[in-house]
């Protein structure tokens, strides 16, 4: 049997084709809204903005992250390099000539250069830390996101559960409800919104304020 | 000597919790146990003795204003100071952090400083330092 199709029979299967979507569309908006989900569609639609929004809030937090790592990283590997430099460099004037080497000062400087670096690096060590808070930071709106896609798909499910033909069995899937944060957590946009604060010094402030 | 306060810092996330620890230490407060949520701090809390409490808002099972109600309830455990350290940026939480007895509200990302001047701050408030 053939399977090529003329140009007649692609413009009646394509006819075809738009009228069952149009018809499936039509039968979709008449199950939501008589099974009630019609307000939770237009729930969904308003929280997925929303998600993006929380989305692109990750995406700049790791990049930002990842960006204070690298450069904590190349201050310290400087910092690093210098030292072994210097390292060298003392270890042949002592070999030279170590009476010379105390005498003039280069041990000394040595010492108090390598103190310096060594507070240096143990700055970028901690900024290196401090960027790890994005997992916490990141790990609560990503809770937020899966809940909603979560919440999408049961609704799907129990819209076909409660559409299926009467001889088609559909068992519900088990499902695991994810731990969902019940407050707000990170703002993802401070600016937008004046019930929330968008540093500490506004906490302080509203603190002062009220008498804390 | 406040170098020998002992420290409970509570947050479900174990990253955070390693990151307050490393800060305090630094900041030379050595002695700090962690509890991953509001329950477990609790637990910690009456069988242990500590002297500040670190706590994150938003945990599973009970939550940073539930441990600070509870902590305030209790006789034993009142006088004990809480720093939340929490996104929680909410005017009225800040607000309700205060009014339940929380001694500061630090919020996340918070750096190194801030953490470390609302420490002293409240331990030279309560004649710990």
């Amino acid at each position: 049997m053939s399977t090529e199709s003329t140009p007649a029979t692609t413009a009646m299967s394509s006819a075809d084709v738009h009228q069952q979507l149009g018809a499936l569309t039509r039968q979709l908006h008449d199950s939501l809204t008589g099974l009630g989900l019609a307000a939770k569609v237009k729930d969904w639609a308003g929280e997925l903005p929303d998600a993006k929004s929380r989305l692109s809030y990750i995406a700049r937090l790791t990049g930002e992250a990842a960006e204070k790592v690298l450069n904590s990283v190349d201050q310290a590997k400087a910092q690093h390099d210098h030292i072994a430099a210097e390292t060298r460099r003392i270890g042949a004037l002592i070999v030279q000539d170590p009476v010379a080497a105390v005498a003039k000062g280069h041990v000394m400087n040595f010492i108090n250069d390598v103190e310096q670096a060594s507070r240096q690096v143990d700055g970028h060590l901690t900024e290196i830390m401090m960027a790890q808070d994005f997992h916490d930071l990141t790990g609560q709106v990503i809770a937020r996101v899966v809940n909603l896609a979560a919440t999408i798909e049961d609704q799907l499910v129990q819209l076909l559960i409660q559409t299926a033909p009467p001889d088609t069995a559909v068992k519900a899937p088990v499902t695991h409800e994810p731990y969902v944060p019940a407050l707000d957590g990170p703002v993802v946009n401070a600016k937008d919104n004046p019930d929330v604060v968008s540093n500490q010094s506004e906490v302080d402030d509203l603190l002062a304020s009220l008498g804390f | 000597m406040s170098k020998e306060l002992r420290f409970l810092v509570v947050d479900d996330f174990s990253t955070m919790r390693r990151i307050v620890r490393n800060l305090l230490k630094e900041s030379g407060f050595v002695d700090a146990d962690e509890a991953e949520d509001g329950v477990v701090a609790l637990q910690k809390l009456r069988s242990s003795n500590f002297d500040f409490v670190v706590s994150d808002i938003n945990m599973p099972n009970m939550n940073g204003f539930q441990l600070l109600g509870e902590i305030k309830k209790d006789e034993k455990l009142k006088h004990l100071p809480v720093l939340m350290v929490t996104a929680e940026a909410r005017k009225e939480d800040i607000v309700l952090a205060a009014q339940q007895g929380a001694a500061g509200y630090i919020v996340k990302p918070f750096t190194k400083a801030t953490l470390e001047d609302k420490v002293n701050h409240i331990l030279t408030k309560m004649g710990l330092k």
